[in-house]
């Protein structure tokens, strides 16, 4: 089966083994080498997705300034590029060359870590979420616990830096940040559970062929409600953006950093919200598997698997956008109380619904009812 | 955490003009807050003391930047009882349409603003594109979008331009449908009640205080409205209504301002029709000299006459969008005034901020301070 690996190997190994043929006999042997050639494959391999996730994360950006642009009667960016398409590569480009300051007080370390840390951590999440079959480097069993560790990073960095950047408002916004994703992760993982006992697996690939015939969102309903809520505050959008709220912290945990550490952190958040919805794609939207209704020739062609994924993701963006384009923002203490009180019950909810599914065996008949999501 | 002052202000997304907001917080709750006003002040009523009667309406536009109308208003009808002059009534006409679009102007930047603080962002698009279209019909009479030296002491620069009044009346329309828009945007969402029922209550024993009025005195429970209660220019001849509610919030904030504005279009769709039916002069034929339109002459001239004219003291109240503004003027027979002094609503309602913040989250400043429509222009002058 080909495999995005074994299309690294191959740029790698068919260009390494033409010129060992042309080379003397130990020279070649050092070459063409298995460890050396599966050290540089996931090299290529890491670059392919680093640039593949980039570009994605950039046409994110655009796809919601052009789409919030819409929601508010203007445009959005117009100038660079067809439709503005490039206006984020020259952001990122300005952004490169500005200078970065560090206020007097802040920690050294810290300071300059945490933004890295962010960034790296969230960018981790592409090599464990597989956008199709063939995409992982390697079978994980427990995919689903790794991406989701990976993904509570977050909170740690982002109190490092509100810490270190020695800012009364950064702090501020950094409690908030560290309290509301600490809240938010519990029906995060409860609403998962609901996906491991309907799928009976950890791996993300298993969880998605299980999905094969019946997407889960029908049967899971409450869980996605929950898991998509979880996000919102995951990803600190706007209904739970509070950390970040400009109104009374001029930027929450980010108002130190300027230049590059604030591109950090931008494109960051913006990974996770792609991670975020690849996460609910997975879980809940059948993953790569196309709905029933679609004829076999529009499911068949080539990258079809990457292609259904991709759609998946960018409406349910589209969604999220919607709901930043239309949704004031909570208060802290609001939050934490629809997290804990709300949330985490709904979402012990979902997993005895999904093991009455279970027990019941009646995923056929929920799994079917709304048309969408069959085999 | 213990308690530790912030400043939100004078560089802060909350603060909407430039002044300072001191907080002192315990954790996410505001122990204590200290307004810190004078970053914007120009000297504008010293200034006044040196110029022309109707230079000084150059400075009345940069007192109030969002509410540029009401602020000329305010001089010219303090101006013109201490000078004597009666005005011709299209022109009283004019300056209530006037003052009435600039209040829908200046409410339509409030909402904007408010609907920012609490994060709906959205509507706060909608608000300056709205707001944009009563400053291009204040540009096609005026020439100016927000700093307009329209109003004359004697009566308005110049008559309205042909086909003005149609279009006026199209634009209310348009804003009528709109408010609905803004309603659903806010009243229909339950986060937006979630933020702001409840917080900053201001009750109407503390308002009368302070010397609190506007929409806050309104949503306190307060009928209070100087249109209606010490009518000036042509108010008592038009029909409106003044909203009152009664949780002094601000969700009770937000109403009253709604309906206001759809009490201004009601007021400014009589006055269309009465400029329809009745052209005229906009301007009073006789004047002192120096007070000719368009602009003063620059020289000895006025020193000739500078005895000859009647003293005289004006005083004029008006409504003005953020609440009471009050003016008070010494004519000593000379050709500038000799005191300007103003009363900015403002500036009363910015003093309260203690009565109305301590006690409730940090989070909720930005609501509540956006609930004050705060301009600092008039408070600083």
């Amino acid at each position: 089966m080909l495999s995005l690996y074994s299309v690294a190997y191959d740029l790698i190994s068919i260009p390494l083994t033409a010129i060992a043929a042309h080379l003397p006999a130990p020279l070649s042997a050092w070459l063409v080498n298995t460890t050396l050639l599966n050290v540089l494959g996931a090299l290529v391999f890491c670059a392919i997705l680093l640039g593949a996730s980039m570009i994605n994360t950039i046409m994110l950006i655009w796809f919601e300034r052009k789409m919030l642009g819409r929601f508010m009667d203007r445009r959005g960016a117009m100038h660079v590029g067809f439709a503005g398409l490039l206006q984020n590569f020259a952001d990122g480009l300005k952004l490169f060359r500005k200078n970065t300051r560090r206020p007097k007080d802040a920690d050294f370390v810290g300071f300059y870590a945490a933004p890295t840390a962010y960034m790296v951590s969230s960018l981790v999440m592409f090599a464990i979420l597989p956008v199709s079959t063939g995409w992982s480097a390697g079978a994980l069993p427990l995919s689903l616990l790794l991406a989701l560790v990976v993904f509570s990073f977050a909170p740690l960095f982002i109190f490092l830096s509100a810490w270190s950047s020695a800012n009364k408002y950064s702090l501020l916004g950094g409690m908030r940040s560290a309290a509301q994703m600490i809240a938010y992760e519990v029906p995060i993982l409860l609403a998962v559970v609901a996906v491991v006992v309907l799928s009976g697996s950890f791996d993300l690939t298993t969880i998605v062929y299980e999905q094969q015939n019946y997407w889960f969102w029908a049967p899971l309903f409450l869980a996605l409600i929950v898991f998509v809520a979880g996000m919102l505050a995951e990803m600190e959008r706007i209904p739970f953006d509070l950390p970040e709220a400009e109104a009374e912290l001029v930027e929450g945990w980010n108002t130190e950093f300027g230049g590059m550490l604030f591109a950090f952190f931008m494109l960051a958040d913006y990974v996770r919200a792609l991670v975020g919805c690849f996460l609910i794609v997975l879980l809940f939207l059948g993953g790569w598997t196309m709905p029933g209704w679609v004829p076999a020739s529009a499911t068949s062609f080539p990258l079809a698997g990457i292609f259904w994924f991709m759609l998946k993701t960018y409406l349910v963006f589209g969604v999220f956008i919607w709901i930043r384009a239309s949704l004031p923002r909570v208060r802290t203490d609001q939050l934490l109380r629809v997290g804990w009180m709300r949330m985490v019950p709904l979402s012990l909810l979902s997993i005895v619904l999904a093991v009455a599914v279970v027990l019941t065996k009646c995923l056929p008949v929920i799994g079917c009812v709304p048309g969408i999501g069959g085999g | 955490m213990s308690e530790m002052w912030i400043n939100m202000g004078p560089q802060h997304p909350m603060t909407h003009g430039l002044w300072n907001l001191r907080v002192k917080i315990d954790g996410e709750i505001v122990v204590d807050v200290d307004a810190e006003m004078g970053y914007l002040h120009r000297g504008i009523e010293k200034i006044s003391e040196d110029r022309h009667y109707n230079e000084v309406i150059t400075l009345m536009d940069r007192c109030c930047y969002v509410a540029g109308m009401a602020w000329e208003h305010l001089y010219i009808l303090a101006a013109e009882e201490a000078l004597h002059v009666t005005v011709p009534e299209r022109a009283l006409y004019i300056r209530v349409m006037s003052e009435e679009f600039q209040r829908v102007a200046s409410h339509l930047m409030w909402y904007a603003a408010f609907v920012q603080d609490i994060g709906l962002l959205t509507p706060f698009l909608y608000g300056m594109r709205d707001r944009d279209l009563i400053l291009d019909l204040f540009q096609s009479y005026t020439g100016g979008r927000m700093t307009y030296e329209y109003m004359r002491v004697g009566g308005v620069r110049n008559d309205m331009p042909p086909g003005f009044t149609d279009r006026a009346r199209k634009l209310c329309t348009w804003l009528i449908d709109r408010f609905k828009e803004y309603d659903t945007l806010c009243l229909a969402s339950t986060i937006f009640h979630k933020r702001c029922d409840n917080i900053g209550v201001l009750k109407a024993a503390a308002c009368r205080k302070h010397g609190v009025t506007g929409p806050m005195l309104r949503s306190a429970g307060v009928k209070a409205d100087i249109r209606k209660d010490r009518p000036y220019a042509a108010y008592d001849r038009v029909e409106f209504d003044v909203p009152v509610q009664q949780d002094a919030d601000v969700t009770a904030r937000y109403l009253i301002r709604m309906e206001e504005m759809r009490q201004s279009i009601r007021i400014i769709r009589q006055t269309l029709d009465w400029l329809d039916a009745h052209p005229g002069p906009v301007i009073a034929p006789q004047l002192p000299r120096w007070l000719g339109a368009p602009y003063a002459p620059i020289g000895n001239e006025g020193y000739l006459l500078k005895r000859n004219y009647p003293h005289g003291l004006g005083f004029s109240a008006i409504e003005e969008p953020h609440g009471e503004a009050l003016a008070y003027l010494v004519n000593d027979g000379g050709e500038h005034p000799y005191r300007v002094k103003f009363k900015s609503p403002v500036f009363a309602n910015i003093s309260a901020v203690r009565e109305y913040v301590v006690g409730y989250h940090v989070a909720d400043i930005p609501p509540i301070m956006g609930s004050v429509d705060i301009c600092v222009g008039e408070v600083d002058r």
